[in-house]
């Protein structure tokens, strides 16, 4: 019961236990404003009556992630907001954020237990490690312990479990009080698979604390004086944990970004232009509808009955995202007009089948510039961070807990799916050349029939292939580390 | 004393962690200067492209006529880029860089998409900076403020931990004590030698790091940017001397350095890198901020209210004094009341930042943060400084156009309506143009009250070395 162990098990329960409790109320602060713009959109969407009225009121919430207090990675940085409409496919850059934030608080770094256990316990498995060889030495009694008839290597291993199981110590208490103050709140259901998740960054977490002990007993094992250890440690520590994760990523904003992306606006606008030529087109030789006025169909094709009319678009270059539509919206189309109503229909269909395979050609064009101008670089500064352990560390526990890049993208192609069996609902039903498209008069649009969103987590195995190379790498290193270290003590002189 | 200093300066020059250090600090410091230099140049591109378009927006619409000056205002704000901002980056990526001037409402329309009622331009200030969808890495940048705050306070700690831990196990102490030397003396003496010798790199590295900014012809700093260097600078040196003065305190009272060392690392954790964080997250979970909905619901009672007021002048195409009165006076309330909801959530949102702000400084290194951002002319109240120039200027604008209306014999003076306005071209020259300045008084106003605390924090930190000192057996 040495002092610095005391301390050790003090401080990371302290900060461990008051960190989870405002974590805790800030996830369930998290989830009650996803239910209530959950609830909200739910009945915004069936005050419509018509079926063209569910762009941008058709809007899927990214639930929180429960394991985001143990790595927060992107779950908040992230959108949680997003439209479910056959005119564009749904990226993660085109969510926005709901509910009662304030963007301002986002200048206060945020805080998760995979960072505490990422500075704290790394700085005590430094300062477990620093004398142990070294001060030995020091002392004499490591020629003592050398007279024994006693392998070198036996020594080393001793000293390593020990140190291990005092680390333990204090990362298993505080895990586990965070773990029950965790479940004794009402509003997290977890179920055996997150157990297992959390086994995952309990792993993780403890080749971590190893790697950074075997850090320390290398550098004891080749300094004379505990000082010089002490101070190489404390260094070390700084570089690998303060210093490099942010000057890697400072360097490599240095590095220019690519550019790719005008060209693919300018493809992706192309598209949406042929594609008004093809509506002005087909609506020009028809001789009811055409030849039209200034907006097309704005006032709905001479349709007595026609309330109001309607332009859905979005032009932003930086995500690449364009499309327009219009429509309009008639309450009860009058007698005189009746005839022109199947026509009408006729153009709708023709036109939303022309939208639809318009966007999937724009989404060819738009995944890969979007993959080139974003992913690509936030790749290479992950990958840059994997050379310090710290960056290992998080990119392992970020994928236990699923929320790191891929785990975020899990949810935005379930949306995409979502959007998919939406229009081949539409296609089924043939909705896109309905009178309920444009018109409330002979029965309304049905919203229950519509297919339900859904998304579930990605499954434990998923997660564990996506940390395990981390893990590897961490094995690995840890496997290395002891090789050079037993290699250094056993050639050393006492 | 002298003496005492000179040979912590040697001792230390000499030392692993003197060598360590100059090389940590001299590779930060370079890369914040490079990363500066070349992202810089593109800021202020950036700005100086958005300023004349927005210029020329002005000036089309001052060519046009004072009606339309005065019904669609000058164009959208843009906040000026700090050339200091390689020392703080300030939240840029969160905070909005503009002020937008609304295009003016439109009331009613007929069948044929003619407008009817337009109002006039108001201003809103824009959530945040919309064009970050970055899915990067969420790491704090190279700066200044992380360099000092982080690296710094932390080579401060490891600079003192043995200062007197270290003497007495290895028995000098005692031997240094024994000669007739007060002990404040060698108290002050010690402190001055790590603080000495900890600048000796720092400076070194502050140099580098000027000298490749400013002798490249991209970037000029002014002589007042030279004089909140200079503060920055003494700001880092009070804020070294802080942990210097904890690492004394906790040295003179433990008997083993690597006890004392142990001591510092977890205060310094503690203080430095968790209690931030912590703080700002309990903070902001006192009071949620209004949503986007409610904001927007606030919209119609107001609108509702002052169409029952002046609706029965509203559609009247009587061109008499009373009912071109009462438009202006629907246009001009709407723009104001508009504009004052978008303040009053601007405030509300400030209020809850200014209130987590409060409860970090606690740590010293948020006090830090902020004092550097405060004197950088980065950050959240940098963008408060800009926001209310934005103000001060819509009011002079306004002003201008009720003025030079006046002039006019022709018009009724009636602000807002095509039929009571002149028509007349105004020179775009004489038109006030919009200058966002930063003022160093105005600066040290809002930063006085931190920078009390930091002076007060070292104060009472050294005055606990001392006391610890004195009474300490050997």
């Amino acid at each position: 019961m040495t002092f610095r162990f005391a301390a050790a098990v003090f401080i990371t329960l302290l900060l461990v236990v008051a960190n989870t409790v405002v974590l805790l109320k800030d996830y369930e602060q998290r989830l009650s404003a996803y239910n209530t713009a959950t609830q909200e959109s739910h009945q915004e969407l069936r005050k419509q009556k018509v079926y063209s009225r569910y762009a941008m009121k058709l809007i899927v919430h990214r639930p929180p992630n429960p394991l985001s207090i143990f790595n927060l990675g992107l779950d908040k940085q992230v959108g949680n907001e997003i439209a479910v409409y056959h005119a564009f496919v749904p990226t993660v850059w085109d969510a926005v954020k709901h509910g009662a934030d304030n963007p301002f608080l986002n200048l206060f770094t945020s805080i998760d237990i995979a960072l505490i256990f990422q500075g704290v316990l790394s700085l005590l498995a430094l300062v477990f490690a620093y004398d142990a060889l070294a001060g030995e030495r020091e002392r004499g009694t490591l020629r003592l312990v050398l007279t024994h008839p006693i392998q070198r290597g036996y020594i080393l291993f001793a000293k390593y479990i020990s140190a291990m199981l005092c680390l333990l110590v204090p990362l298993l208490i505080s895990l586990l009080l965070s773990i029950i103050l965790l479940t004794t709140s009402t509003s997290i259901s977890w179920n055996a698979d997150d157990f297992l998740r959390i086994g995952g960054i309990i792993l993780i977490s403890l080749l971590y604390i190893s790697l950074f002990y075997l850090i320390g007993l290398c550098i004891s094992a080749m300094t004379r004086r505990t000082s010089t250890a002490l101070m190489l440690s404390m260094f070390a520590w700084g570089f690998l944990v303060l210093v490099y994760p942010n000057l890697i990523l400072t360097a490599v904003d240095i590095v220019p970004k690519p550019e790719t992306q005008t060209s693919a606006y300018n493809q992706i606008k192309q598209m949406w232009e042929e594609l008004d030529r093809e509506k002005k087109k087909f609506l020009r030789n028809d001789t009811i509808l055409g030849p039209l006025s200034r907006d097309g169909e704005s006032w709905g094709f001479r349709l007595k009955g026609g309330e109001y009319s309607f332009l859905r678009d979005a032009d932003k270059p930086s995500t690449l995202l364009y499309f327009y539509q219009s429509g309009f919206y008639a309450g009860k189309i009058k007698a005189e007009s009746e005839p022109h109503v199947p026509l009408v229909q006729s153009y709708y269909g023709f036109h939303n089948r022309e939208i639809v395979s318009t966007v999937n050609r724009t989404w060819l064009v738009r995944e890969p510039a979007l993959e080139a101008v974003y992913i690509q670089p936030a790749n290479l500064g992950r990958m840059l961070l994997k050379f310090s352990p710290v960056g290992l560390y998080d990119a392992a526990t970020e994928a236990w807990a699923g929320t790191d890049v891929e785990g975020i993208q899990d949810f935005f192609s379930a949306v995409r799916r979502y959007r998919r069996a939406v229009i081949d609902y539409f296609y089924d039903k043939k909705i896109f050349e309905s009178r309920q498209w444009f018109a409330a008069d002979e029965g309304t649009a049905d919203w229950d029939a519509l297919p339900r969103f859904s998304f579930q987590r990605s499954d434990i195995s998923i997660n564990a292939k996506r940390a395990f190379p981390d893990l590897f790498l961490l094995l690995m290193i840890n496997v290395v580390l002891f090789v050079i270290i037993f290699l250094i003590f056993i050639r050393s002189e006492v | 004393m002298w003496h005492i200093t000179k040979r912590e300066i040697y001792d230390n020059l000499n030392s692993l962690r003197f060598a360590l250090t100059t090389v940590l600090l001299l590779a930060l410091m370079g890369t914040n200067a490079v990363k500066h230099l070349r992202e810089h140049p593109k800021r202020v591109q950036r700005y100086q492209d958005a300023v004349t378009e927005s210029l020329n927006r002005l000036t089309t619409r001052a060519d046009d006529s004072l009606y339309k000056l005065a019904q669609y205002g000058p164009g959208n704000f843009y906040k000026k880029p700090s050339p200091l901002h390689f020392c703080a980056n300030g939240g840029e990526t969160i905070l909005p860089d503009t002020v937008e001037v609304n295009e003016p409402p439109v009331f009613a329309t007929d069948s044929d998409n003619n407008v009817l009622l337009k109002g006039i331009w108001s201003l809103s200030y824009p959530d945040a900076n919309l064009q970050n969808k970055d899915i990067g890495p969420n790491v704090s940048q190279v700066d200044w403020a992380f360099i000092i705050g982080y690296v710094l306070s932390l080579i401060a700690v490891l600079f003192t931990f043995d200062a007197f831990s270290g003497e007495r196990e290895r028995g000098t102490l005692r031997l240094m004590l024994a000669n007739s030397i007060p002990r404040h003396t060698v108290l002050i003496g010690k402190f001055l030698g790590a603080l000495l010798s900890i600048s000796i790199p720092f400076i070194l590295a502050v140099l580098v790091n000027l000298l490749l900014i400013s002798t490249a012809n991209t970037v000029h700093l002014t002589t007042e940017a030279w004089g909140r260097l200079g503060i920055i600078f003494f700001l880092a040196l009070l804020y070294t001397s802080l942990f210097l003065a904890l690492g004394l305190l906790v040295s003179t009272r433990v008997q083993r350095s690597a006890v004392s060392l142990m001591i510092l690392l977890l205060t310094w954790v503690t203080f430095v890198v968790f209690m931030p964080s912590t703080c700002a997250s309990i903070a902001s979970s006192f009071s949620p901020a209004m949503s986007f909905d409610e904001f927007w619901q606030q919209r119609n009672p107001i609108r509702e209210d002052l169409w029952d007021k002046y609706e029965q002048w509203l559609w009247s195409s009587k061109l008499d004094d009373t009912t071109l009165r009462a438009k202006s006076d629907f246009y001009t309330e709407n723009a104001k009341r508009e504009e004052r909801r978008h303040e009053e959530r601007l405030k509300y949102r400030t209020s809850q930042v200014h209130r987590a702000r409060a409860i970090t400084s606690l740590s010293p290194a948020t006090l830090l943060q902020h004092l550097i951002e405060a004197f950088a002319g980065t950050g959240f109240e940098r963008h408060l400084q800009f926001a209310g120039n934005v103000q001060r200027y819509a009011r002079q604008l306004r002003g201008f156009v009720a003025d030079t209306d006046r002039g006019d014999s022709e018009s009724l003076h009636v602000i807002g309506v095509r039929e009571g306005m002149s028509q007349k071209p105004v020179n775009s020259k004489a038109v006030p143009r919009f200058e966002d300045t930063l003022s160093l008084s105005k600066d040290f106003n809002t930063a006085a009250m931190e920078l009390l605390l930091l002076v007060l924090f070292v104060v009472v930190l050294l005055s606990g070395a001392y006391l610890a000192f004195v009474r300490v057996e050997v």
